[in-house]
């Protein structure tokens, strides 16, 4: 880190001295004209020196940069192929020993006939299910139930059996011969994949004082001696490349300047492919996260057999996944029907306050409101749009909810709870009113003041030309406003995390507690999560329906404001 | 006049009545909105204020505590190692049992230790390593006492009444632990007709919950459900007899931990009613605290606890310790600097939000590094540079659908994308900060867009015809006309990014942080979690006293949004220039 630092600041030193440079050496090929008369410049002398500038500090900030984010990976990387050299010997008459194991070789063809009975099983249970054969298909499941057991028993045994042969072998003549570092590439290479980045982790707590180390041992030790030496060679010769690299671009550019060179269109290209890249991000934000979307949706679906249609129209959302493959219900039910319903309640609750409170608000303030009124009632808008929604969710959980919930007890409704749809749907719609108020207020004051003048010619009173003619020509962007809004209302999270509850309630009852879409993803990604379970990336198909659910309401507000507009200029 | 026109004209009168009627009342639903609008803000605001109040003062402890060698010096020889194997809270648990010398049995002892967290040992530690002269002597020492004995010395949770002794009573020790207190005149008679009252109250609403679940498994359709509401009716039944047995006249009263606990405080001894004889002027009694023997004493105090034990976390004897120990002058209530200056706790009088704050600083940092360059160029260049083709299309269109992206999505994005594809740490400012810059892009570039359209040509014009090239131009002089309403938005944008709580949640900013960051370059990539994140940890905390915690971090985080607010308004009026 310090190196990188230190290389940074001189860089920087560097590229100051290169915009000098530049600039000088622009001033002294001006004055060396012929004949002693100066020499007009092409570009400003600053050009000249934003050109050296450019060349000494960029590429090498850049490598510096790649470095950075590159750097540790490298440095496992290599720290690893040492290991692995160290160990290969080890690791040799380990696999020796895995094939010559009787007991595994049996194993493994146990595994692979109970893998053999799971697919026939589970083709056998499919048409069971088919056909809609309970008996069939009970004692299918059963089956299946009993071919994952063996398997598992099978994997979990051989897994066990492998570790005994690499602890006998470490134990024995081989290991005690062998020197750390061996043992410790061993130990990496004999490690299931999940745990390797752990033990790398580790390494790096005691190597770097990265973070708290998990354990101590002498293979990790082994492993964390190694790594400050490869980092070391990495940093060295990085800032050694990156400084070579900005002193020959200083010396090679600097030759380039005379009066005639036309710095400040180079540097004005630079400049613009820039903001080109600048406004480049913003498509590949969109790519990241169509991609990241569709890509773990694309695993999610795949591990629940591309059954798209029980994720979209099954009614049953439970996404527990057993611990152990037999466990019961282990497969999980993803059937999003109630989140939809849950999320539609909420939305349609928040609607209702929403919509007639922005409406009118918006309404009061564009045709009625003195100036005083606006000057206090916009803030005051704002203020409430500015408001985090963390904090409602809050005002909705402690207050909204408990007030909701005697209230139902005082009118006799005994199965009140303080998390229901009532509470977060009504303080959502409050969060929403700034948001239709401003939109509204916009579309109003588009509608030209000559339509209403004739209005009030004919005689009209001020509620019968908004409710007439304001109304109607102010329609199509008030619906977009609206849609926007139940976009908005869609999408929000923390108002419903808080205060609408998780069960997977399919109901329309809005005192009960219902969940949403965004309540299960905030759910199934938060606390521990082992990434490749289809729980988990059942979140990303679940983000996947709301973005795209999103982005119709979007397009569609866009497309209603779009045709069904009133030109009037 | 003739009948018709009459007719007529009152006629038009009547509509044009109703035609007003029609006006105002549409007039007042506008003025309701707002009110309603301004009503919701200050329900919200005046709620949270009231409700963080209880975390504003704070109750402090300060004991006498004796530095006893052997327990904070174990090999004796004064050195630091020496001093950081001491046992501390064993000092301060000795310090405790000297106040309440009494107190002898381990569960007892177990509930005077609940008073304080062992955590604050950590401190008497340091103080003691840094100076270790103090091994010999006695030391005060200050640490917040327990939420629970905190919010019970505010007064928030534990409603309770203090009463002086009517007539004396005579106090006789039955066995080791039960004592009987008599009177002459009915002293405990007004408690006796209380408890009862509130018995038969409670009997009454038994009674209605076992009619309706009779009712209801008459009703009941299958034989499951009948049977679970007979069975409800059943348990029903057999608490209420218990409680009209209870609340009988003429039987002795059995005070339990359902009903209010009666304590009855004897100079520096508390007894606590375990049962009331039917005439009112008898008891018997279970000693809390003190050391008083037996005899007739006319200065006694009825304490009545109104909050029953099952209603509240904290015990009887720990309310009669803690309010000794205020009688005692050893609790003060002053402002609660804790919450400002330490991290977040397990234990709600040790929590802070100093740690969520300063995460939240370095996420904003990054944010704002990457946000408003980035958001700017874009703008820049969609305004000043583009050619109108379809990639600048394609650009636009983007932008306006990315300001509509659920800020959830932008944090599966930063998990799929930035934590399990990059590699880059969980939790850290740095992810939080480059997830949260690119969902405030939209606004930045949006709002930049406008400020930069809003400066007139002439200004691009006059540059380029007295020679500026087109990037001077730009950046000579439209980009600093333009500067105000670019910050304005860029601060507005940072503000949303401030309050956003979701997408954090995804990339694991919920972690929980006992220490602060540190503010400085390894800050950004530690495990940090910012102000919101902090408050949804905090609401959802057990303990009552994080409510009022939860209240005063949003608090905190409402000023900080104040404030950047604040600014943007200043730059836009300091600066603002219109054409």
């Amino acid at each position: 880190m310090q190196v990188s630092l230190y290389t940074a600041l001189a860089l920087l030193v560097l590229t100051a001295i290169g915009f000098l440079i530049g600039r000088r050496r622009a001033l002294a090929a001006a004055r060396s004209g012929q004949d002693g008369a100066r020499e007009r410049l092409h570009s400003l002398p600053n050009y000249h020196g934003y050109y050296i500038a450019l060349w000494t500090g960029a590429p090498a900030l850049i490598l510096i940069a790649l470095y950075g984010v590159l750097g540790s990976s490298l440095t496992n990387m290599l720290a690893l192929g040492e290991l692995e050299r160290a160990s290969a010997p080890l690791r040799a008459s380990y696999e020796q020993a895995l094939t010559s194991d009787d007991r595994l070789i049996a194993l493994a063809l146990q595994t692979r006939e109970a893998e053999g009975e799971i697919v026939t099983v589970r083709a056998a249970l499919a048409a069971a299910r088919e056909d809609s054969d309970r008996a069939g298909s009970e004692a299918f499941s059963g089956r299946l139930t009993e071919a994952l057991r063996a398997r598992n028993d099978a994997t979990a045994e051989a897994a066990a059996r492998r570790a005994e042969l690499a602890a006998a072998l470490v134990a024995g003549p081989q290991g005690q011969s062998a020197d750390a570092r061996a043992l410790a590439g061993f130990e990496y290479f004999t490690l299931p994949a999940e745990r390797r980045e752990l033990f790398i982790s580790d390494a790096r707590a005691f190597a770097f004082g990265e973070g708290l180390p998990s354990r101590d041992t002498p293979q990790i030790r082994a492993t964390a001696q190694l790594l400050p030496g490869y980092q070391n060679i990495f940093r060295f010769s990085i800032a050694a490349l990156a400084l070579a690299g900005a002193v020959l671009a200083l010396t090679l550019t600097r030759g380039r300047i005379h009066a005639r060179f036309r710095a400040r269109n180079r540097v004005e290209r630079v400049v613009s492919v820039a903001l080109l890249i600048c406004s480049i991000i913003a498509i590949l934000t969109t790519i990241g996260i169509v991609g990241s979307l569709l890509f773990e949706s694309g695993r999610f679906f795949a591990s629940i057999d591309w059954r798209v249609h029980e994720f979209l129209f099954g009614t049953q959302w439970s996404p527990q996944i057993g611990i152990r493959a037999d466990q019961i219900g282990q497969t999980g039910a993803f059937g999003a029907v109630p989140l939809f319903a849950g999320t539609a309640l909420i939305m349609v609750i928040a609607m209702f306050v929403a919509v007639p409170v922005g409406l009118f608000a918006a309404i009061f303030l564009s045709e009625y409101a003195g100036p005083t009124t606006r000057a206090w009632a916009k803030p005051a808008l704002e203020v409430l749009a500015g408001i985090p929604t963390v904090v409602y969710g809050f005002f909705a959980l402690l207050t909204v909810g408990p007030f909701l919930r005697d209230f139902a007890l005082f009118l006799g409704y005994e199965d009140a709870v303080t998390q229901s749809a009532l509470a977060a749907g009504l303080v959502m719609g409050v969060m929403i009113i700034p948001f239709v108020s401003s939109l509204s207020d916009d579309v109003i004051n588009a509608v030209p003041q000559s339509l209403r003048d004739g209005s009030y010619a004919m005689g009209a009173t001020k509620s019968e030309t908004v409710r007439l003619v304001v109304m109607p020509a102010a329609l199509p962007g008030i619906v977009g406003a609206v849609l926007l809004a139940v976009s908005r209302a869609v999408g929000e999270t923390m108002i419903v995390v808080m205060a609408a509850g998780q069960g997977a309630n399919l109901t329309a009852n809005p005192l009960e507690s219902v969940t949403t879409i965004t309540v299960q993803i905030v759910m199934l990604l938060t606390g521990d999560q082992e990434f490749d379970s289809p729980k988990t990336l059942s979140a990303f198909a679940l983000g996947l329906v709301l973005f795209v659910m999103t982005l119709c309401l979007n397009v569609l507000a866009l497309h209603v404001v779009r045709r069904y507009r009133e030109k009037y200029d | 006049m003739t009948e018709p026109q009459r007719d007529i004209r009152q006629a038009v009168r009547r509509r044009l009545a109703r035609r007003h009627r029609a006006e105002r009342r549409f007039q007042a639903y506008g003025v309701a909105a707002l009110a309603a609008a301004g009503l919701f803000l200050v329900l919200l605001l005046g709620s949270i204020a009231i409700q963080s109040a209880p975390a504003i003062t704070q109750h402090k402890l300060t004991l006498p505590v004796e530095i006893t060698a052997e327990l904070a010096d174990p090999r004796g020889d004064l050195s630091e190692a020496s001093l950081r194997r001491g046992s501390y809270n064993t000092l301060i648990q000795n310090a405790l049992r000297e106040q309440f010398p009494t107190v002898a049995e381990r569960a007892e002892l177990r509930e005077l230790f609940g008073l304080y967290s062992g955590v604050n040992a950590a401190r008497l530690l340091n103080r003691v390593a840094s100076a270790p002269e103090l091994v010999g002597g006695r030391v005060e020492f200050t640490f917040p006492i327990s939420d629970d004995a905190d919010l019970y010395l505010k007064g928030v949770t534990v409603r309770e009444r203090i009463q002086p002794g009517l007539a004396p009573i005579a106090i006789s020790a039955e066995d080791t632990d039960r004592w009987r207190l008599v009177s002459d005149t009915p002293v405990f008679a007004e408690i006796l007709v209380e408890t009862r009252q509130a018995l038969s109250v409670e009997a009454a609403g038994l009674e209605r919950r076992r009619d309706d679940a009779v009712e209801r498994a008459e009703a009941a359709r299958d034989e499951d459900a009948r049977r679970a509401a007979s069975a409800t009716a059943e348990r029903l039944d057999a608490q209420l007899q218990r409680l009209r047995i209870q609340a009988q006249p003429d039987q002795a009263l059995q005070l339990g931990p359902t009903t209010k606990s009666v304590l009855v405080q004897v100079g520096d001894g508390v007894y606590r009613l375990t049962g009331i004889g039917a005439d009112g002027a008898s008891a018997s009694a279970q000693r809390l605290i003190g050391e008083v023997s037996a005899g007739a004493v006319s200065d006694w105090r009825l304490w009545t606890v109104l909050t029953p034990p099952t209603a509240r976390l904290i015990s009887d004897r720990q309310i009669a310790w803690a309010r000794a120990l205020s009688d005692r002058g050893l609790v003060e209530n002053g402002f609660n600097t804790i919450l400002f200056t330490r991290a977040d706790s397990r234990e709600p009088e040790l929590a802070g939000v100093l740690g969520a704050i300063i995460g939240s600083v370095l996420t904003m940092v990054i944010t704002m590094l990457l946000a408003v360059p980035v958001g700017v160029g874009t703008a820049i260049y969609l305004e000043e540079y583009a050619p109108k083709n379809r990639l600048t299309d394609l650009i636009e269109v983007n932008i306006n659908n990315l300001a509509a992206v659920p800020s959830i999505v932008f944090g599966l994005l930063g998990l799929a994308v930035f934590i399990n594809l990059f590699g880059m740490p969980r939790s850290a400012p740095l992810t939080g900060g480059m997830v949260l810059a690119l969902m405030t892009l939209p606004t930045v570039i949006i709002s930049s867009r406008a400020a930069l359209r809003a400066v007139p040509p002439s200004i691009r014009e006059a540059a380029l015809g007295v020679g500026a090239s087109h990037t001077q131009a730009v950046f000579h002089h439209v980009l600093p006309m333009a500067m105000p309403g670019i910050l304005t938005g860029s601060i507005i944008g940072l503000a949303q990014a401030l309050g956003e709580t979701a997408p954090l949640l995804m990339i694991g900013m919920v972690a929980f942080i006992a220490d602060a960051p540190a503010l400085g370059f390894g800050g950004f990539t530690d495990a940090a979690t910012v102000m919101p994140v902090q408050i949804f940890l905090w609401s959802s905390g057990a303990e009552r006293a994080f409510e009022a915690r939860t209240a005063a971090a949003i608090l905190v985080l409402l000023a900080m949004m104040l404030s950047f607010n604040a600014v943007a308004i200043y730059l836009r009026r300091r600066f603002e220039r219109r054409w």
